[in-house]
């Protein structure tokens, strides 16, 4: 592929990106608000807080790290808009597949979580210096579990003859459930259960929000950010919670309807990528919006001991159900 | 922001130079290294402004200061200086709180009526208790609702406000406003309730009745509620004892301290109400957020139950025994005495006192005691050794409403003082001249 | 459990008591010229019971001066007009507790169910009783 149709790619890939993102956030406001029996904001209020943040002014306290606080906001952003691009979409590879894998996206996943934090230590605010403590301890804790997921699916996968291991693009391309025996089916639901609580804990939502506490310490990590730099965190959340869903559809849910409708071609690829963006919308609701409404937020010792013990313990036997799977299916 | 003058030591409002200095620049956290988190006055844990500072080890709270008078408006003074007649006065204390809106009122107007000897008819007794206790239920479900809301729960806050809102409309109903309902007068009540009115009330107690369970699911038995909640903010009995606590924070410790139970005015006597904690729900009181959302719930049960009761046996009668206002002015001006009046709000117990001038229309003292007041000293234990998350849980557990409690007492030197509005203006001008420096 | 809440709730009407718009218009003036021209509607105000406490209502013809209504108002609401012997209320200032209302020995003064009083000056005509 030339360079210069990469790069076209890409800018569709991102711009798409961040208004599917976008969009979905309104979309989980307004099924959130419904569930607590509210109306909620209009499903366009992403766009207009993102626009009304944009010509805020930006305000830098006197006692923060200038430059550390200003470039973390953009290095949140970049790594979001990065991690599309390693990701598969409906029917297509990921764009720049080949210059990077299922790791380097785990890595790209964890940089704005590491930016935010370090905004929020170099922001010169008792507050954020707490929620930066928080966001790293969290940090910490869920990586483990993810990576167990990632590295199962992928050996498992690898083991069935799907060349290169760890590439994201052919994990979405073949689904391991119809692949493995009844061992390996418990081992996945229980590396799936892990995924879905790792979401919300990566993209900070109730319960794990405990770096932003909103009630707590006034917005946490962010409670200095204003303006600009606050308008890209909050475009690089909403990218992230895409790329997330994404992660756990290339992983666990690759399947396509375009084969069982009978279409192919350029029709086919369209029912396909409007299916993924449905998949990752479902993923969202279970992961994201019914978790955020349903649970108090937990302390971040209880998180810290949750994902240590119970979620690495889970994610770990689903490995070990995996293995054992192979070794019974030969 | 660094000072250059020295600061007035005696300023009692004003905090050290070099507190500021401390709060503003954010010192670096080294290893066991104790920095000061401030809480407020403006904050989103806390409803109303009061100025927690806590010293923080990471997570470990070590210690907390508590400063309070954000608040103040001067009530008892715009009461007992501005010449205001007792009637008046009656709509002041109404507005001392937004949520316990009835509770001043009730201990008010006992306790002019004792002061002045003033007889309340059984019917209007009746009709105090109902609406009283039409606003526990109102004022506890608030209170779980923000709980939940300090918790991270907006969904349980969502749903009890939601519910709450029938209690409102009955309140409505019956009174005419959602808040400040203006009942009481001294003598008795201003408004009947009519027996046309009572399939509403006994709708609205079906409708609680049938949600009390699903509410007592909701927040007892739900894990995360439990996680956050359990363990955090004990309070022991005997400081409880010690330090005064009234309401559901000592209930929750498992002291029986209930005003209608110890010493019963109004109807309660008719009632036999019994102090209620967490032994009623069968568990072992042990203080914490816990039993104090557990007592709290168990108390809208036995409101319903009150409220039932005398609905039922209402006595018939009038409903005032001043029904001419000219009569009951003339009365008041020549009262004299003094008074004291006492009421079990939802917080806890609040206490008015007056003391009455035959020939005066305002009273010659009005001091108002509000149960935040002997709960805010239990804040101290209550923090010690928790974490900086459970601040806004155990800052709210005691249902903390700062508006009734703000009163300016100063001691100085070991000997009580008063400020008077000319020192209050004098302090106002002072800091003033100092901000603007 | 509280997932039942949620779901039961999601598929049920919101129990909000709506604004007048369901969000907010662009433009509120904009708005109300196509209310009036009927190209949009407005949701209306939850109703008030009877006996609600609103905007004082004034018998001028039944009051007789006796300024019980100004002993008893907390907030200094009522202001006497001595050439006339009759009063004129300043609804900026009232808490709405209607003791006026019960004070008056002619029946003079009512509570009316009005509660719609935002207006953008303390005099304005909307906001003074006589």
């Amino acid at each position: 592929m030339s360079g210069w149709a990469i790069f076209g790619q890409a800018v569709l890939a991102v711009v798409g990106g961040v208004i599917v993102g976008l969009f979905y956030r309104g979309l989980d406001r307004k099924i959130a608000a419904h569930m607590q029996a509210r109306i909620g904001p209009p499903l366009r209020q992403p766009f207009l807080d993102l626009g009304k943040l944009l010509v805020k002014e930006t305000v830098i306290p006197r006692t923060a790290v200038a430059w550390v606080f200003s470039a973390m906001p953009f290095l949140a952003v970049l790594a979001s808009f990065t991690a599309l691009l390693y990701l598969p979409i409906g029917p297509f590879r990921p764009i720049l597949e080949g210059y990077g894998d299922a790791i380097l996206v785990l890595y790209l996943l964890a940089v704005p979580a590491l930016a935010m934090a370090l905004g929020g230590f170099a922001s010169g605010s008792p507050l954020g210096v707490v929620g930066a403590q928080r966001e790293l301890v969290m940090l910490v804790s869920y990586e483990f579990p993810l990576a167990v997921v990632l590295v199962a699916v992928a050996w498992r996968l690898s083991t069935l003859g799907i060349a290169p291991a760890f590439s994201l693009g052919a994990m979405a391309q073949h689904s391991l459930w119809a692949a493995v025996g009844p061992l390996g089916l418990i081992g996945l639901v229980l590396l799936l259960g892990s995924l879905l609580v790792v979401t919300p804990a990566e993209l900070a939502k109730i319960p794990f929000d405990i770096p932003e506490a909103e009630t707590e310490i006034a917005g946490g990590l962010m409670v200095e950010y204003s303006g600009t730099y606050l308008a890209l965190f909050y475009l690089a959340d909403a990218v992230r919670t895409v790329v997330m869903a994404g992660l756990a559809v290339a992983l666990f849910i690759p399947y396509g309807i375009a084969g069982a409708l009978g279409l192919s071609g350029a029709a086919g690829d369209a029912v396909d990528l409007i299916f993924w963006l449905f998949k990752v919308f479902m993923v969202m609701v279970a992961a994201v919006t019914t978790v955020r409404v349903g649970m108090a937020r937990l302390k971040v010792d209880q998180i810290a001991r949750g994902f240590w013990l119970r979620i690495t313990a889970v994610a770990l036997s689903g490995l070990l159900l995996l293995a054992l799977d192979k070794v019974v299916m030969g | 922001m660094k000072e250059k003058r020295a600061q007035d030591p005696e300023d009692p409002v004003l905090p050290a130079v070099e507190e500021r200095e401390v709060l503003l620049t954010g010192p670096e956290v080294g290893p066991g290294e104790v920095f000061s988190v401030p809480i407020g006055p403006i904050h989103p844990a806390l409803k109303e402004p009061i100025r927690l500072t806590f010293q923080v080890q990471g997570e470990r709270i070590v210690g907390v200061q508590i400063r309070t008078g954000f608040a103040h408006r001067g009530i008892e003074f715009m009461g007992m200086r501005q010449g205001r007649n007792l009637i008046q006065i009656l709509y002041l204390s109404e507005r001392i709180c937004g949520i316990c809106s009835i509770s001043h009122p009730i201990a008010f107007t006992q306790a002019v009526e004792r002061a002045a000897g003033i007889e309340v008819p059984p019917r209007a007794q009746y009709i105090r208790v109902i609406i009283s206790e039409l606003e526990r239920i109102h004022s506890h479900l608030l209170w779980a609702g923000v709980a939940a809301h300090e918790l991270g729960f907006d969904t349980l806050l969502h749903l009890t406000w939601r519910v709450r809102e029938k209690v409102l409309d009955i309140l409505e109903e019956l009174s005419g406003n959602r808040i400040n309902y203006a009942i009481p007068i001294f003598g008795g009540v201003r408004r009947d309730i009519t027996p046309d009115q009572y399939p509403k009330v006994r709708e609205a107690l079906r409708y609680y009745r049938g949600l009390f369970d699903e509410l007592l699911d909701a927040f007892l038995r739900d894990p995360t509620v439990e996680a956050r909640t359990r363990g955090v903010g004990i309070l022991e009995p005997k400081e409880a004892e010690e330090l005064c606590a009234v309401g559901p924070t000592a209930r929750a410790s498992g002291l029986r301290k209930d005003v209608r139970q110890d010493r019963p005015y109004l109807a309660y006597s008719d009632f036999e109400v019994k102090a209620i904690t967490p032994e009623d729900y069968g568990l072992t009181p042990v203080g914490d957020v816990y039993d104090k959302i557990v007592v709290r719930l168990l108390e809208v049960g036995q409101s319903i139950e009150i409220i039932e009761k005398a609905l039922e046996g209402m006595p018939e009668g009038e409903i005032t025994s001043f029904p001419k206002i000219p009569a009951l002015l003339a009365h008041l001006k020549k009262a004299e005495g003094e008074g004291l009046g006492w009421h079990e709000a939802p917080r806890g117990e609040v206490i008015h006192y007056v003391r009455l001038v035959s020939g005066e229309e305002s009273p010659l003292v009005w001091k108002v005691k509000a149960p935040t007041y002997s709960n805010l000293l239990s804040w101290y234990p209550m923090f010690e050794g928790q974490e900086v998350a459970d601040i806004p849980i155990i800052a709210a557990c005691i249902d903390p409403c700062i508006c009734c409690m703000d009163r300016v007492y100063l001691v100085r030197n070991g000997k009580e003082e008063t400020w008077t509005k000319e020192g209050l203006l004098r302090l106002s001008w002072e800091k003033t001249r100092r901000m603007r420096r | 459990m509280i997932l039942k809440t949620l779901l039961s709730q999601l598929l049920s009407r919101p129990a909000t008591n709506q604004f007048p718009a369901k969000y907010m218009p662009r433009s509120i003036t904009g708005f109300l010229t196509k209310v009036q021209e009927g190209r949009a509607k407005i949701h209306p105000p939850v109703p008030v019971p009877p006996k609600f406490r609103g905007k004082l209502g004034y018998d001028r013809e039944k009051c007789i001066g006796c300024q019980l209504c100004i002993r008893v108002c907390p907030a200094k609401v009522i202001e006497f007009l001595p050439e006339v012997k009759k009063i004129r209320i300043h609804v900026a200032r009232c808490t709405f507790c209607a003791q006026c209302v019960d004070a008056c020995p002619v029946d003079a003064l009512s509570a009316t169910p009005d509660f719609l009083l935002a207006d953008t000056g303390r005099n304005s005509p909307n906001l003074v009783v006589e």
